[in-house]
């Protein structure tokens, strides 16, 4: 009696002990991001080109822009062929074999390393193409949003009861209305936080971007150049050896921290509101 | 009394030919509230199915025989199931409010019939809910979730949907198996005088309302209707013995 409570109270301590170890790096990361990122927020930052290497001043907002779009161009690719694709995988293609297998598949797409989609697209468009260019680097982006738009999409119109659709059926509607008006909307929060989250999840993708996108030191929305981004950005900026640099890099990674916490959360707080109803 | 629905040696298969309708010959009569008994697995909800062909949904599902309507083989591969199923409505066992406000609830249905009209929509949907006793209950939150309703209003609602398209006869599958014995009430009470304008198909597991009301009862078994007549007559002087049994409570 007295081995088992002793046994319990050691398990308990060490299992106690190992979450706060975890708990503790991961405070201690937004902490110092967020400590050295502050001091680095300024009006320069977001409405400043780069200045010259090492020279004072000067801001991230060509790098600001091109992120912005390239994670748009993302999201215009990978959010309607996932929920398209997730809409095939449980309604119209719930009969067959393939699906299963599509899905699965998704599965394993979802944690694909996001350097091999760079380098897949490198060689498919930036290698053809003879240049690095913004929409290597939203196409990347995209493909790596699909996997998990088209799993969350298929759970989520999965978990709408097939009694709904029945009743929509028996009023005589034909399928498409039925997808459309009565399983999308049911199903439209939590088809929404995986786009959220999928969107939280390609903004922090630095990998990707170096083989695609690439960077650029100057101002430009012509996604037929070379893109910066911010966290191509941080990457160089970060290895550089100047000061003025690390502090941008800091505050870049401060802007990026806080975008993904704001998504992450709200997506948290979107899929709860989901259970209410 | 005129038939509306004649079922001509009907069989149907599930998925891997799963025999679960066994010949099935029955007339229903316009007008009339028709109701299904029979133990749990006898075919009574399978056959309810087969009259708005909801089994199409499900890939592998087989008909054979005839349901003739209006003229026509429903279970003929021409037949339009969108403008069948406007024709002949159905209820669920449970509640299946979609996920709208209560006006746009009813008027979903209409509007799948090509009804813009803004006042006309309103005019039908205010109708509809009259008619299933839900109106004075409603009137001041028509544009509040569905969901925010009692499983008893919500029911209602989903009879109202069925009205407002104005179908020629509604399928029942236990309407009320889900429901407190006063919704119970007020949904039997509208079923009956719900007969005046429309045909009413009604699976039960609770004998006393199909005695309650129905005008003809079908008493089911292992797939088979065992025998079909009014109802005065199946829970009085059935002519099967297996009948007998079942309303007298011996099975089941």
């Amino acid at each position: 009696m007295k081995r088992r409570k002793i046994v319990s109270s050691i398990a308990l301590f060490i299992s106690c002990l190992t979450a706060l170890w975890g708990i503790f790096w991961l405070f201690f990361i937004i902490f110092d991001v967020l400590r050295h990122g502050i001091s680095a927020i300024n009006f320069d930052l977001f409405f400043k080109d780069p200045a010259p290497p090492g020279q004072p001043g000067g801001g991230l907002r060509n790098a600001f822009v091109g992120h912005i779009l390239i994670t748009l161009c993302a999201t215009l690719i990978g959010v309607p062929i996932g929920i398209l694709g997730g809409t095939f995988l449980a309604e119209y293609g719930r009969k067959y074999k393939i699906s299963k297998f599509i899905s699965n598949l998704a599965d394993i797409m979802v944690s694909i390393p996001a350097i091999i989609v760079g380098a897949f697209i490198y060689s498919v468009i930036v290698k053809p193409l003879g240049h690095f260019s913004g929409w290597a680097g939203g196409v990347a982006l995209g493909i790596i949003m699909i996997p998990t738009v088209l799993r969350t999409t298929e759970n989520m119109l999965s978990l709408i009861p097939w009694t709904l659709r029945e009743a929509a059926f028996a009023l005589g509607a034909p399928y498409y209305k039925v997808i459309i008006q009565i399983v999308y909307r049911g199903a439209s929060t939590g088809i929404l936080t995986g786009v959220i989250l999928a969107i939280a999840r390609v903004t922090g993708e630095a990998a990707p971007l170096l083989f695609t996108a690439f960077n650029n030191a100057f101002f430009s929305i012509n996604m037929n150049e070379p893109m910066a981004s911010l966290t191509v950005t941080i990457f160089q900026y970060a290895m550089g050896p100047y000061e003025e640099w690390h502090t941008q890099a800091w505050g870049a990674s401060f802007m990026i921290t806080v975008f993904i916490l704001f998504t992450t959360i709200l997506g948290r707080i979107l899929i709860r509101r989901r259970y209410k109803f | 009394m005129k038939p509306e629905i004649e079922v001509r040696n009907l069989n149907f298969y599930y998925t891997g030919n799963i025999h679960v309708l066994k010949n099935i010959n029955m007339t229903v009569y316009k007008n009339r509230v028709t109701a299904l008994i029979g133990p749990s697995g006898c075919g009574k909800t399978t056959l309810l199915r087969c009259f708005n062909r909801m089994h199409d949904l499900y890939a592998g599902n087989k008909y054979e025989g005839e349901i003739i309507f209006q003229g026509r083989n429903i279970l003929s591969k021409e037949t339009d199931l969108i403008e069948l199923r406007s024709k002949i409505g159905m209820v669920f066992q449970k509640p299946t409010p979609f996920p709208m406000s209560i006006f746009e609830n009813i008027a979903y249905g209409l509007k799948l019939k090509g009804i813009k009209n803004k006042s006309e929509l309103k005019d039908r949907v205010e109708t509809a809910l009259k008619d299933a006793a839900l109106w004075d209950e409603v009137k001041d939150k028509l544009y509040s979730s569905a969901f925010g309703l009692s499983g008893g209003q919500q029911q209602r609602l989903c009879i109202a949907r069925a009205l407002a398209v104005e179908p020629e006869i509604i399928l029942f599958d236990e309407p009320t198996s889900a429901l407190d014995p006063i919704s119970t009430a007020k949904i039997e009470e509208l079923i009956v005088s719900l007969k005046e304008r429309i045909t009413i198909i009604i699976v039960t597991h609770n004998m006393q309302q199909a005695a309650r009301i129905s005008n003809w009862t079908g008493f089911m078994m292992l797939g088979e209707l065992i025998e079909y007549d009014r109802t005065e007559k199946i829970f009085t002087v059935p002519s099967n013995k297996l009948t007998e049994e079942y309303v007298t409570g011996r099975f089941g």
